[in-house]
C-alpha cells in the first residue's frame, strides 16, 4: 500500500476550491466563536445578577421615617439566612445612578429619592423570595424587593436568542462547508476518471484507489480549512488585544473575545472538514468504481 | 480432458458481445489460448479485436458466453477476487493510456507499485527495460513531451514489467518503424519464452510473416483459424 499518494497529481486546478473551503471554514470558525462568546456572556450575566437583591424604599406615604423603615429593613436582611451582605446606598451612590436620567444640580438634591439597599445572597444559598417580600411589607411597608427576576430573564432570552442564533448561523455555515468541500472532491475525482479507471483496469484494490484520493482530499481540505480557522482565531484574539489596550468594539455589549483557553474549539472546524473530505472522496471513489466492471 | 482445461490461460465459449442495444460486434466466439502460447490476432480495421482484447483484459463482461481466465469461468468469479487475476495481465493499450503527469519511469514502475514492490527492489528492472526499448535517456520525460512511438514504447514497457501471466498487445507496433518493431517483437518473444501467455492484436503483416506463430482473424465479428502455430 506504498506510495498511493504518488499516484496521484499535485492538484493544481483545486487552487479556487481550497479557497472556498478556506473562506468557508473562515466563517464557520467565526460562528462558533461567537457562539462559544455568547454563552459564555449569557452565562456570566446571569451569575452577575441572580446572587444580587435591592431593596428599594420610597419615600414613605405612612408614618414611619424614610430612615426608621430602611433600619428596620436592613435588620430583617441581617436576620434572614442565605443572605450574605446587606448595605445601604449612600445618598452620593443613588445620585450616581440617577445622574445619567435627570442631571446633577442643586435641584436634584432636593428630590425626594428613594433610599436603595443593595444585598447579595450567599452563593447556592436558596432564600424564600416571596417570604421575605412579605415579612418586609410588614415590617416596612414603602420597601420594594426586586430580584432581578424580569431582568434576568429579558437577559436569558436575549442571551439564548444570540446563543441559537450563532448555533442557526454555525449549522447553516457547516452544510455549506461540507457541500464545498464535497463539490471540490467531486469535481477532482472527475478530472482524475481515467486514472481512476486505469488503476482499476490493472488490478489496483479499491480501497487502494480510494485511500489515494481519501488521503489527497483529507490533507487539502484540512490544510484550506486551517488556514481559515486560524484567521478567524487571529481575529477574536485581536479583538481581545484590543480591549485589553483599552478599544471598546461596541459600548455595552459584551467584547468580541475569545479566551485563550476558548481557542482550540475552533480547530474543530479543520478536523470536520477535513473528515468531510475523506468521506466524500472514499464514497465518491467506491460508488464510481462499482459502476465499472 | 482435465491436463487440457488447466493449461488453458484464456478459453471463450459461444461469447457474443454488443455495446449496449447496438449490433454484435463479435459473435459466437470460441477458442483457447493455452499457457505459453503465443497468438497473433488480425482483421480488418472495425472487426472487433479491440472490443475481444477487452473481454479477456476485463474491462468489459461478455453479453452472452463463457469466459474463463486462469482456470476461472468470470460470470461466477467474486468481483473482490477481480483485481488479482487483472494484476496478472499486462495490457498494451490501442490508446496507450499513459499517466501524464507521471514521467516515463514512473509509469513503467506503476504495476511494480501496485502489486507492492518497494522502489529499491525495482529501479534496475524499470531502467533496463526503459534502455532495451530505446528510452535511457528519456526516462524522466512526461509522454506529453514523446513522441507516439516513444509513448508506445513506454506502454509496452509497463505491460511487460511485472512479468505478467498473460501479455495482451492491441496493435504494438502501429506508430513504429519496423526495425523497432522488430526489436519490440523479440521483446516479446522472450517474454513468452519465459513462460508468459502471448497475444498480439495487429494488421502488421510482416510482423506476422516473421513469426511462426498461431494466427486467429476475426471476419464479421466471427473468428476464423488461419495458422495454428509452432506445431504447424
Ligand atoms: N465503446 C463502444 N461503444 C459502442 N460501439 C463500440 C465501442 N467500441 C467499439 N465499438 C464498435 O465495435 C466495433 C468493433 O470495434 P473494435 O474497436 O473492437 O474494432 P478493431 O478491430 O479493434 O478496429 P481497429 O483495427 O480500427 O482498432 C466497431 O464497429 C465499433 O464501432
Ligand atoms: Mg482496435
Amino acid at each position: 500500500m506504498i506510495a498511493a499518494n504518488a499516484i496521484l497529481p499535485r492538484d493544481k486546478g483545486a487552487a479556487p476550491l481550497d479557497l472556498v473551503i478556506g473562506v468557508m471554514a473562515f466563517l464557520a470558525a467565526l460562528a462558533l466563536g461567537a457562539s462559544l462568546i455568547a454563552d459564555r456572556t449569557a452565562l456570566g450575566w446571569r451569575a452577575g445578577l441572580s446572587d444580587r437583591l435591592t431593596v428599594q424604599i420610597v419615600p414613605p406615604t405612612h408614618k414611619m421615617g424614610l430612615d426608621e423603615e430602611v433600619d428596620v429593613a436592613l435588620g430583617v436582611l441581617r436576620a434572614t439566612p442565605g443572605i450574605a451582605h446587606a448595605a445601604p446606598l449612600t445618598q452620593d451612590q443613588t445620585l450616581n445612578l440617577v445622574q445619567p436620567w435627570i442631571g446633577k444640580d442643586a435641584l436634584v438634591a432636593d428630590l425626594p429619592l428613594p433610599r436603595l439597599i443593595d444585598a447579595t445572597i450567599t452563593p447556592g444559598a436558596e432564600v424564600d423570595l416571596a417570604a421575605l417580600s412579605r415579612t418586609l411589607k410588614q415590617v416596612a411597608p414603602d420597601s420594594l424587593l426586586d430580584d432581578h427576576a424580569r431582568w434576568i430573564a429579558r437577559l436569558k432570552g436575549l442571551a439564548d436568542a444570540i446563543t441559537w442564533s450563532a448555533y442557526g448561523i454555525l449549522l447553516l455555515i457547516a452544510i455549506a462547508t461540507a457541500a464545498a468541500v464535497s463539490f471540490a472532491t467531486r469535481a477532482g475525482l472527475q478530472a482524475h476518471h481515467e486514472m481512476v479507471e486505469l488503476l482499476h483496469q490493472m488490478g489496483a484494490q479499491s480501497g487502494f484507489i480510494a485511500r489515494a484520493f481519501e488521503r489527497h482530499y483529507f490533507v487539502s481540505a484540512l490544510v484550506a480549512a486551517s488556514v481559515g480557522a486560524v484567521l478567524a482565531a487571529a481575529f477574536y484574539l485581536g479583538a481581545g488585544a484590543l480591549e485589553f489596550a483599552g478599544v471598546e468594539a461596541v459600548p455595552f455589549l459584551p467584547p468580541l473575545a475569545l479566551k485563550f483557553s476558548e481557542v482550540p474549539w475552533l480547530l474543530a472546524v479543520p478536523a470536520v472538514s477535513g473528515i468531510i473530505a475523506l468521506a466524500t472522496a472514499r464514497l465518491s471513489v467506491l460508488a464510481a468504481l462499482r459502476k465499472i466492471y | 480432458m482435465h491436463r487440457y482445461v488447466l493449461s488453458a490461460m484464456v478459453r471463450f465459449e459461444n461469447v457474443g458481445m454488443r455495446y449496449g442495444a447496438g449490433p454484435e460486434v463479435l459473435r459466437d466466439v470460441t477458442f483457447v489460448l493455452e499457457a505459453g502460447s503465443f497468438t497473433f490476432l488480425t482483421g480488418l480495421s472495425g472487426a472487433g479485436k479491440t472490443t475481444l482484447l477487452k473481454l479477456i483484459n476485463m474491462t468489459e463482461p461478455p453479453s452472452r458466453g463463457l469466459v474463463t481466465l486462469f482456470g476461472q469461468d468470470l460470470s461466477i468469479t467474486k468481483r473482490a477476487d477481480f483485481p488479482a487475476l487483472r494484476r496478472r495481465i499486462g495490457v498494451v493499450f490501442q490508446d496507450f493510456r499513459l499517466l501524464s503527469h507521471l514521467s516515463a519511469f514512473d509509469n513503467v514502475a506503476l504495476p511494480l507499485r501496485l502489486a507492492g514492490r518497494k522502489e529499491n527492489e525495482y529501479v534496475q528492472d524499470v531502467e533496463e527495460l526503459l534502455s532495451w526499448v530505446g528510452l535511457g535517456d528519456r526516462m524522466q520525460a512526461r509522454p506529453a513531451t514523446l513522441s507516439g512511438g516513444e509513448q508506445q514504447r513506454i506502454a509496452i514497457a509497463r505491460a511487460v514489467v511485472a512479468r505478467p501471466d498473460l501479455l495482451i498487445a492491441d496493435e504494438p507496433t502501429g506508430n513504429v518503424d519496423p526495425e523497432i518493431g522488430q526489436r519490440l517483437m523479440r521483446l516479446f518473444a522472450e517474454l513468452n519464452r519465459l513462460g508468459t501467455t502471448v497475444l498480439i492484436a495487429t494488421h502488421d503483416r510482416a510482423l506476422i510473416e516473421g513469426m511462426r506463430a498461431r494466427e486467429m482473424r476475426l471476419v464479421d465479428g466471427r473468428l476464423v483459424e488461419l495458422r495454428t502455430g509452432r506445431a504447424a
